[in-house]
């Protein structure tokens, strides 16, 4: 039988990811091939992010990697939302990568983790995005269907 | 008497429904009044590997291709049947060529992705094919060899016997002949592929998008290689070379024929590779 395009490629990464994960990145739970849960930490001496662990929530769809994952922090008692001028406060993050546009089939679950780890680490800001209680309050859109549109590029 | 083109829409109309016996029996009575029809052969062949009819499908992929030799749809339908009747050299043939005339084709780049997938799957069967006779007639001439160095050990005895050799000597002999074949059951134990052996696709021979062993391989402008169904797929999405993010045309692209050769060779050798 056939099997999804994305099933196909999903099972080659967790078995590749289930044996090596960079420094900081660890899987948390990959039950099915829709929806996986990571947890990342930074490295440096940001101190914006010391000691703290953020977990992540990638959903896929059926046609992953040719669409990119949809990727949100996800809060739990002991997993906040990070503090960053591209990341709401309820976990929906605003980067490129991770748009229709700036999405690469070549991407994958590892390096978007790794992308975002030093999202953060480059940071200096201990803000939210601009706008961000009116769009938290508002918002029922999927992250992939919200039209961001990129302040600065320089974060 | 319905006329041929209403007998096959409502064949099509069953097929999609899933009503496969009903279907094969439209595109059958349509096919009394309309003989030379190509494209009623490949839907009644459809319908029949639907109803694993393996053999009748393979009539109906030859009766089109009698008719209209460059239908993707028919070798793509025989192969399949060939497979199911794990006529594996044959199955690779027409999946290869069916893979060819849908790249060829611009109308068909739908069945680009199951036909690579399809080509892949014919590759793997085929080599399991291969490996199970290489396993049989390497137990086979096992078994010959020991079975030899048994006989000779019974003759060394009978005459060790006629020569008057005492119970120390007949021991002798016997250990003599005993270390013999153990000796040669490890040459056998060591030049058997050890299951265990660590199996590793190699990252060139690897699709950096499906992540699968690459079947027709083509080049960017950059000089990365992809499997085509994956990167003409992302290119109609998003016309960017998915590296550079320069503007990437699916007509730019150039088959890489040394790497697709490298891949076949290393497929033939490793066919486990085609579902890793």
């Amino acid at each position: 039988m056939t099997v999804p395009f994305a099933a196909k490629r999903l099972g080659k990464e967790l078995q590749k990811i289930s044996n090596s994960l960079p420094p900081g990145v660890e899987l948390v739970s990959a039950e099915n091939f829709e929806e996986w849960l990571l947890d990342i930490k930074v490295l440096d001496d940001n101190p914006l992010y010391q000691n703290q662990t953020y977990r992540l929530k990638f959903r896929f769809g059926p046609s992953y990697p040719i669409e990119p994952p949809e990727v949100v922090f996800v809060q739990l008692p002991d997993r906040p939302i990070p503090m960053h001028p591209h990341v709401y406060s309820n976990g929906i993050i605003c980067l490129d990568l991770l748009g229709q546009q700036g999405w690469s089939p070549v991407q994958n679950v590892e390096s978007v983790c790794m992308s975002l780890q030093s999202m953060l680490t480059g940071n200096s800001k201990n803000e939210r995005p601009p706008g961000d209680e009116d769009f938290v309050r508002v918002n029922r859109q999927r992250p992939k269907d919200i039209q961001f549109y990129y302040h600065d590029n320089d974060v | 008497m319905a006329k041929p083109t209403q007998l096959k829409e409502e064949g099509n109309r069953r097929f999609q429904a899933g009503d496969y016996v009903m279907a094969e029996a439209l595109y059958s009575q349509a096919l009394i009044s309309d003989p030379h029809n190509p494209a009623l052969y490949t839907n009644r062949a459809m319908a029949r590997l639907r109803l694993s009819q393996w053999d009748s499908a393979v009539a109906d992929g030859a009766a089109c291709l009698a008719l209209a030799p460059d239908s993707m749809k028919a070798h793509y339908s025989l192969s399949q049947a060939h497979l199911a009747l794990r006529a594996h050299d044959d199955a690779l043939r027409h999946a290869l060529r069916a893979h060819a005339l849908c790249v060829a084709s611009s109308a068909d780049h739908k069945s680009l992705g199951p036909i690579t997938t399809h080509v892949l799957r014919c590759k793997k069967e085929r080599w399991e094919e291969l490996e199970r006779r290489r396993v049989r007639e390497r137990s086979g001439l096992e078994g010959e060899v020991l079975g030899l160095l048994e006989e000779r050990r019974g003759v060394a005895l009978r005459e060790a016997e006629a020569a008057g050799l005492d119970e120390g000597g007949r021991r002798e002999v016997e250990e003599e002949w005993r270390e013999k074949m153990e000796a040669m059951r490890d040459v056998f134990e060591k030049a058997r592929p050890s299951a265990e052996k660590r199996r590793e696709v190699p990252d060139w021979a690897v699709d950096d998008i499906s992540f699968c062993v690459m079947v027709d391989p083509v080049i960017t402008k950059t000089g990365k290689s992809y499997e085509r169904a994956s990167i003409v797929e992302h290119l109609r999405r998003q016309p960017q070379d998915p590296l550079t993010r320069e503007p990437l045309y699916a007509s730019e692209l150039r088959p890489n024929l040394d790497l697709k050769q490298a891949c076949d060779e290393f497929l033939q050798e490793n066919g486990w590779a085609a579902d890793w």
